[in-house]
C-alpha cells in the first residue's frame, strides 16, 4: 500500500518516503508517515509541495515537526528545488489514516 | 513589546515563579533557607507556594503552550498576564494577582474556544473544560476563598488538561467502546466534586479522591504509554514518566479521600498529585515541548533518567516514609527540590550538548567538502 499520494519524478518517490519516515513523533513512537500525517507530496520541475496535518489543533509541536520535515526533505530534493510544507486541517485526521505498520504497533 | 524582549521576560517570570514556589515549599516543610536576601519576599514565597506553582509556573507554561499551538499573538496575553501575576504575588499583592490570574484565565478560555472552533473533538472540549476550571479556581482565589475551595479547581485544571492530551493519544489505539464515556463520567465526577468541596469538604473530597483514583485506573488501562514504553529512546522515557505519574495519581486519589475523612494525608494527597503526577508529566514532555515553545533544542540521552529517578525516589521517601517518620519527610522534601534543580540542570546541559553536536557536525561537513 502506498504510504501517501505522490505525484512527481518516480526516482524521487522512495527518497522522499524515506526522508519523511525519519520524522518521528516521540509521543507515539512512530514516524509521521506511519501515523498518517502526510496527506500528499507533489514534486514539479522546481518545486515540492507537501501537505501535512496534526492529530490535534492544540498540538504545540506542530512547527517543530514541520521544520523537521523541511530539514529531512532538503537532504533528498534536488538543489534549487523550492520546498513548501503546508499544515492543513481538512480532512481531519482519523485513526484509519495510520499505516498498517502503525496500526500493528498500536495493537489494532 | 518586541518579541526579543517579551520572550526572555516571560521566561524569567516563569523561572521566578518556579524558583520561589520551590523555596516556599521547602520553608513550609520546615527546612531553613541558608541565605535570606530578602526575608519578606522569602516569607511570601512560603505563603504563596501553591499559587506560584499552580498559576505562576504551570498556568503560565500551559498558556504559552496553547498560544504556540494556536499561532495567534493575542493568545500570548494569557501567559504574559499570568507571569506578571506571579511576580505581584511574590511581592505580596495577592488580591491584584488573583484578579490578574482571573483575567488570564478568561483570555485562556477564549483561546481554548478558538481551539474547539478549529477542531471540535472530545479532547479539545476537555481542554476548554480545563481552562474553565482554571478560571473558576482563579476567581475563587481572587475573592479570598480558602484552599479547600480553590485547590480542587486548580488541580482540576491540570488534571483535565493532561487527561485531554492522553485522550487524544488513545485515538491511535483500537479504543474500547467504554473508554471515552467512562473517562467523561470520571471527569464530570471530579468537576462536581471540585464544586462541592467548598460547601461540603468531606463529601466533596471523598468524591474528588475517588475520581482521581478512577482516572489513574483509566489511564493505566487505556493509555498508549504501556505500549510506547516498549519502544526506545525519548519515546520510552516519556512513557515511563507517564506510567510513574499514573501510579502517583492513584495514590493521590486514595490520600485525597482519606484527607477528607480527617486522616493526616494532606501532604501525601497534594504532592503525590502535584509532584508525582503533574511534574512527572512536565519532565516527560519537556524534551519535546521546550524546543517547540522556547526554540531551544535538547540532546536527549539516558541522563534524563537521573532527575526522574530522584524525583520518584524522593517522593517515596517523603510521602510514604514520611507517614511514619517526620525526618524522612523532611529529607524527602529536600530531595524533591534537588530533583527539580537537577532536572533544570539536565535541560541546560542537554541544550548545550545539542549546540556542541551541531557545531561539530557543521565543522565536519565544512572540512569534508
Amino acid at each position: 500500500m502506498k504510504p501517501f499520494p505522490y505525484a512527481g519524478p518516480p526516482e524521487l518517490r522512495e527518497p522522499i518516503v524515506q526522508a519523511l519516515t525519519r520524522v518521528v513523533d516521540p509521543e507515539v513512537a512512530m514516524s509521521i508517515v506511519d501515523v498518517g500525517l502526510v496527506y500528499g507530496v507533489t514534486v514539479t520541475d522546481h518545486a515540492a509541495h507537501v501537505r501535512v496535518t496534526m492529530t490535534s489543533a492544540a498540538c504545540p509541536v506542530a512547527d517543530l515537526i514541520l521544520e523537521e520535515v523541511e530539514n529531512e526533505l532538503d537532504r533528498v530534493l534536488p538543489q534549487g528545488c523550492r520546498l513548501d510544507v503546508e499544515l492543513c486541517w481538512e480532512p481531519a485526521w482519523t485513526p484509519e489514516m495510520m499505516s498498517e505498520r502503525g496500526k500493528l504497533f498500536m495493537g489494532w | 513589546m518586541p518579541t526579543a524582549i517579551a520572550k526572555p521576560t516571560l521566561m524569567a517570570l516563569v523561572a521566578m515563579s518556579l524558583l520561589a514556589a520551590v523555596i516556599g515549599g521547602l520553608l513550609r516543610a520546615g527546612i531553613a533557607w541558608p541565605a535570606l536576601p530578602d526575608a519578606a519576599v522569602i516569607g511570601q514565597a512560603a505563603v504563596a507556594h501553591a499559587a506560584l506553582m499552580m498559576c505562576g509556573f504551570l498556568g503560565t507554561v500551559i498558556a504559552i503552550e496553547r498560544a504556540v499551538a494556536i499561532k495567534r499573538r493575542s493568545a500570548f496575553v494569557a501567559p504574559a498576564v499570568s507571569g506578571l501575576a506571579g511576580a505581584l504575588m511574590l511581592g505580596g499583592h495577592a488580591e491584584i494577582a488573583g484578579w490578574l490570574w482571573s483575567f488570564a484565565g478568561l483570555v485562556f478560555v477564549g483561546v481554548n474556544v478558538a481551539v474547539v472552533m478549529r477542531q471540535t473533538a472530545p479532547h479539545t472540549v476537555l481542554l476548554l473544560a480545563g481552562a474553565l476550571a482554571w478560571l473558576i479556581g482563579n476567581l475563587a482565589f481572587a475573592v479570598g476563598a480558602s484552599g479547600v475551595a480553590v485547590l480542587p479547581w486548580w488541580f482540576a485544571f491540570l488534571v483535565l488538561t493532561i487527561a485531554a492530551e492522553r485522550l487524544e493519544m488513545t485515538r491511535l489505539m483500537r479504543r474500547h467502546p467504554v473508554a471515552q464515556p467512562s473517562l467523561h463520567a470520571i471527569l464530570i465526577a471530579m468537576v462536581v466534586a471540585a464544586g462541592l468541596s467548598a460547601a461540603d469538604a468531606a463529601f466533596g473530597g471523598l468524591l474528588y479522591g475517588a475520581a482521581l483514583a478512577a482516572l489513574a485506573a483509566w489511564l493505566g488501562i487505556f493509555d498508549i504509554a504501556r505500549r510506547t514504553a516498549l519502544s526506545h529512546g525519548l519515546s520510552r522515557y516519556m512513557a515511563l514518566c507517564l506510567l510513574c505519574g499514573y501510579a502517583w495519581l492513584g495514590i493521590a486519589g486514595v490520600a485525597w479521600a482519606a484527607m477528607s475523612l480527617g486522616l493526616p494525608t494532606r501532604d501525601l494527597a497534594l504532592h503525590a498529585l502535584g509532584l508525582g503526577f503533574v511534574f512527572s508529566m512536565v519532565m516527560g514532555h519537556a524534551p519535546v515541548i521546550l524546543p517547540a515553545v522556547a526554540r531551544v533544542k535538547l540532546l536527549f540521552g539516558p541522563w534524563f533518567y537521573a532527575p526522574l529517578a530522584l524525583l520518584h525516589g524522593s517522593l517515596v521517601l517523603r510521602l510514604l516514609g514520611g507517614l511514619a517518620d517526620a525526618d524522612l519527610r523532611t529529607a524527602g522534601t529536600y530531595l524533591n527540590a534537588l530533583a527539580l534543580a537537577l532536572f533544570v540542570m539536565t535541560v541546560i546541559g542537554s541544550a548545550a550538548a545539542w549546540r556542541l553536536r551541531e557545531a561539530a557536525v557543521r565543522i565536519h561537513l565544512t572540512t569534508s567538502r
